[in-house]
């Protein structure tokens, strides 16, 4: 039967992902002669992911593109893909998002959220960008750094001897500005838009970190639909996702290029700083997700 | 459909607007046939205050108990006073000066009013003002109130709004002192008309003295804007260093402060707080139905059939604010309309979101200046005795140069963008 | 017209005096007695709001100032930020319960104060009670969401809970304090059951069957504004 679905997101409009959520609509419908609709609740319309996961779960909403990081600090299996330096450049995010392991996460989310994955989307890998000078992982200790406040992220930072500060996003630009931090992480598509480049001294491309979001259906939702419906959604958002993917990783490059036009510097974190980093990371999250070690496997091939 | 007219059902039987919103997201809720949203309702009503930005709020409100507690208000009158006390109309200027001098710490109209109408209006009626006149006049100065950093209505458009705090406070500074400086203008032009009596003369000496034995009172901004210039602190953390800064000057400068008076204070910032508090959370409720029923998207597109280009959008906008503006307050205002229209200005007419709070806040703050409701006429007339309804006449030419600062803010957007990085 | 709707203050010394006529006064029926049960849990609970309002507002600053101070000293702390945000939380809904009890909020009353006094009565009495039925309907929405029943039901294990209702509410932490959000979330329910309470004390105010207690310990003036 006739069915208008839900859709919501944290990201503002014009936002990759929000296209990707408009796209899927648009695909839907055509697919179905206007049987499935879908109407996208972009910024936060409906609240923020917190209160989109309790919608979800109690079936208000229907589907939402939420970030690992909201997922992860549910489910440590989850934040297993944040964990730093499974891959190490955006090209190698895209292939590692759709291969199989990375799927394959998605298998807790019904137990322990309610909801079920249908996909992975993508921001580019996370750069530092430092109102002092930085060439090395060494450089980063003792910096006051605004993070993304998730525990993945947290531990990270420290361990490279940060003192990770929560800044909120709209004043991240300001906090920067004024000097309040000394350095903020951020994807690049992100930081291009908010011109951090232009409160920075220096941005060093880490190639540890990236934050993917998951295309979710509410489970309650989902055990209501027909076995056919289910098949087209779960098609449909794949070819969505994959255009996403491969589009956020393709003008990666020009990306680079604007930044490298800008007349701050852009360097690269050697790749021999890292073992140690890793081997401290993973003391601490391996036990608490052993998924860690197969993803860290399939990343290596990639 | 149902929710609206649930909304103004209530409220006209003079339900507090708050539970009004609250009530009606209830309402909505029965009728939309989707009782799975009741489990969302109280999270939703979380999420409303759930949010950085207003913690900025309780802040605010502590430093204006604080500097009022401390005395600290009077003496920048005292200050104004030696600057322009002795011009034609003297008063009159020191008024606006004052006003707009205490905007740059107090962040709401109405308490602005307030303080202002004690201390002003009993000396400008000793002088030879009319009292309507010189009420309503403080009236206009409490305008300036939410218009110039920092402000409360910005503090609560930026978090509707999902932009920076500091953006909406700084985009306030050029159209407040434009607005400034067209009050001045009106006085000038009225002075001379109805020949306005001078204040007492002081020697430049005793202007020099009272400016020496005022400064101090500076110390409060400078401290203010002297963190979030440094980096010390963010435009939020800034208003707590500005509390301690007023609670210093109150004790060891002025005097009249006393650490035994804080928990009242405390008290009463906690509860004026709340009431503001509370509606933003009541509005998130409100709003947040109405985006599930689509309402915006609809209202979004009944606007768009009526405005061809931007320009004319926001004029269209000017008038729906300022027709809503006169029969409701600043903060409701802000809260009812910003998630219907914003959508609208942003993604059809690529308005810059903080060039459009700054027409909003200034629509709605405009109409606490305006008949048939107008709190800052009612809260002046509480203080002073005068009449609201003449007021609003006498100061009338204050509001059509008001009206002017809004079309010209319609048509150049670069009036409040233009200190934005 | 709008109406910041502020409790007079100018009787404080009759407070005392109308406390003890209720006390003394009124014949001791059941119904008078659950009448004034009412009101002394209304009077019981503002005393306490009154007290952590203050205590919110201390703490507030405190934090605050705290957090400037240790980034400065390049400590950051990392769970100040979100625990200022839920101070903020708790103030509102304590605050917003506090001024339910002190009839101080923003009311359009345009309309009823041109109605005779009759009238003006009932339509006190209406929005009075509207306070009543919001506060039991907050309760029950209250109770959908957090579902106690369910939860004593699996035995106040909240996965258990979890995977029979699809309700993860107990499974949930903050993002840097790293507490149970449903801790923090309590504020919701507390705040619609004392609304209820102070809304039926000030009902029975309305209705005239309880002579008007004026709050202890508050000193507001009509003049402090709030947008
Ligand atoms: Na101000
Ligand atoms: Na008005």
């Amino acid at each position: 039967q006739a069915k208008e679905f839900r859709l919501g997101l944290i990201t503002p409009n014009g936002h990759s992902w929000n296209k990707a959520a408009l796209k899927f609509g648009d695909e839907l419908k055509a697919a179905t002669n206007g049987r499935l609709t879908l109407t996208v609740f972009h910024s936060g319309q409906l609240g923020n992911e917190p209160a989109m996961m309790q919608q979800l779960q109690s079936g208000a909403l229907d589907m939402g593109f939420i970030q690992a990081a909201e997922l992860g600090s549910r489910v440590p299996h989850i934040a297993a893909i944040n964990a730093p330096y499974i891959v190490r450049s955006t090209p190698a995010v895209a292939k590692f998002v759709r291969h199989p392991a990375a799927v394959k996460l998605f298998e807790v989310l019904p137990q322990e959220t309610g909801t079920i994955g249908l996909g992975w989307g993508i921001t580019g890998m996370r750069a530092v960008f430092s109102s002092k000078d930085l060439n090395s992982l060494a450089d980063i200790k003792g910096m006051k750094l605004r993070i993304n406040p998730t525990p993945v992220y947290r531990d990270f930072y420290s361990s490279l001897g940060a003192a990770p500060t929560p800044i909120p996003t709209p004043q991240v630009f300001d906090a920067m500005a004024n000097g309040q931090v000394d350095g903020l992480e951020a994807d690049l598509e992100f930081s291009w838009n908010q011109r951090f480049d232009k409160v920075s001294k220096v941005i060093l491309q880490m190639n540890a970190v990236f934050m993917p979001m998951a295309a979710v259906v509410s489970g309650r939702v989902w055990q209501s639909l027909p076995a056919a419906d289910r098949e087209l959604i779960t098609k449909t958002i794949k070819t969505t996702l994959d255009a996403q993917i491969d589009e956020l990783a393709g003008n990666e490059p020009a990306l680079i290029e604007n930044f490298k036009n800008a007349p701050i510097p852009i360097r690269q974190v050697p790749a021999g700083d890292t073992e140690a980093v890793i081997a401290e990371f993973d003391k601490v999250w391996l036990p608490k997700a052993p998924v860690l070690a197969e993803l860290r496997k399939v990343g290596a091939t990639l | 459909m149902i929710t609206s007219a649930a909304f103004v059902a209530i409220m006209l039987v003079g339900v507090p607007i708050g539970l009004c919103l609250c009530l009606a997201g209830l309402v909505y809720i029965a009728a939309s046939g989707n009782p799975v949203l009741f489990q969302s309702y109280p999270l939703q009503l979380f999420g409303g205050v759930d949010s950085y930005g207003l913690i900025a709020i309780p802040l605010f409100i502590l430093i204006g108990e604080i500097m009022n507690g401390g005395g600290i208000t009077r003496r920048i009158v005292d200050m104004a006073m030696a600057f322009v006390g002795s011009l034609k109309g003297g008063l009159a200027y020191v008024n606006i000066l004052a006003n707009m001098f205490i905007s740059s710490i107090l962040g709401s109209a109405t308490a602005q009013v307030a303080i202002m109408a004690q201390i002003m209006v009993p000396e400008m009626e000793k002088k030879g003002y009319d009292k309507t006149f010189a009420a309503g006049l403080t009236a206009y100065g409490g305008m300036l109130g939410p218009i110039i950093p920092p402000s409360v209505m910005f503090v609560v458009y930026s978090v509707l709004a999902q932009v920076s705090v500091s953006d909406m406070l700084i985009a306030g500074i050029v159209p407040g002192v434009i607005l400034t400086v067209m009050f001045c203008l009106v006085i000038a032009l009225m002075g001379y008309m109805y020949n306005y009596p001078r204040a007492d003369y002081q020697t430049p000496r005793q202007r020099l003295m009272t400016i020496l034995r005022t400064s101090p009172t500076l110390l409060i901004p400078i401290v203010i804007v002297g963190t979030i210039l440094s980096g010390l602190a963010n435009a939020t953390e800034s208003a707590a260093v500005g509390a301690v800064a007023a609670a210093l000057v109150g004790k060891y400068w002025t005097k009249e402060f006393e650490f035994s008076q804080l928990p009242q204070m405390m008290l009463r910032s906690g509860i004026y707080s709340a009431i503001v508090l509370f509606l933003v959370a009541a509005a998130a409720v409100f709003s947040w139905v109405l985006i599930f029923g689509k309402v915006p998207q609809e209202t979004a597109g009944w606007i768009q059939s009526a405005a061809k280009d931007p320009v004319s959008f926001m004029l269209i906008c000017n008038v729906i604010l300022l027709i809503i503006g006169t029969v409701i307050d600043g903060i409701p205002g802000l809260i009812m309309t910003v998630p219907i229209l914003l959508p609208v200005a942003t993604d059809v007419y690529h308005i810059d979101p903080r060039h459009f709070g700054v027409v909003v806040v200034i629509n709605l703050v405009l109409g606490l200046l305006s008949p048939p409701v107008g709190l800052c006429f009612f809260v002046a007339a509480a203080v002073t005795g005068a009449k609201p309804g003449k007021m609003f006449m006498v100061t009338l030419p204050f509001f059509v140069i008001s009206c002017v600062l809004l079309v010209l803010l319609s048509l150049y957007p670069s009036l409040s963008l233009i200190l934005i990085k | 017209m709008y109406k910041l709707y502020i409790w007079q203050s100018h009787d404080k010394s009759s407070g005392v005096g109308a406390f003890f006529m209720i006390e003394q006064t009124m014949p001791a029926t059941r119904a008078l007695s659950l009448r004034r049960t009412v009101v002394r849990m209304s009077g019981a609970l503002l005393a306490f709001e009154r007290l952590a309002l203050m205590g919110l507002m201390y703490l507030l600053t405190a934090l605050i100032l705290v957090n400037v101070v240790t980034r400065y000293a390049r400590f950051p702390i990392y769970w100040i930020d979100e625990s200022a945000v839920y101070c903020v939380v708790w103030l509102t809904f304590i605050g917003a319960s506090a001024m339910t009890r002190l009839r101080l909020d923003f009311a359009v009353t345009m309309l009823t104060e041109r109605l005779s006094p009759q009238h003006q009565k009932l339509a006190k009495v209406i929005s009075t009670g509207l306070v009543v039925v919001f506060g039991v309907a907050l309760t029950i929405t209250c109770v959908l969401w957090m579902d106690p029943v369910g939860l004593a039901r699996a035995g106040f294990d909240g996965r258990k809970l979890a995977a029979e209702t699809f309700n993860f509410l107990y499974t949930e932490r903050t993002q840097t304090l790293n507490w149970p959000t449903w801790v923090l979330y309590l504020t919701l329910p507390i705040f619609a059951v004392s609304m209820t309470v102070h809304g039926l004390a000030n009902l029975l105010e309305d209705l005239g069957l309880v002579p008007r207690t004026p709050p202890k310990g508050f000193e507001l003036s009509e003049l402090d504004g709030v947008n």
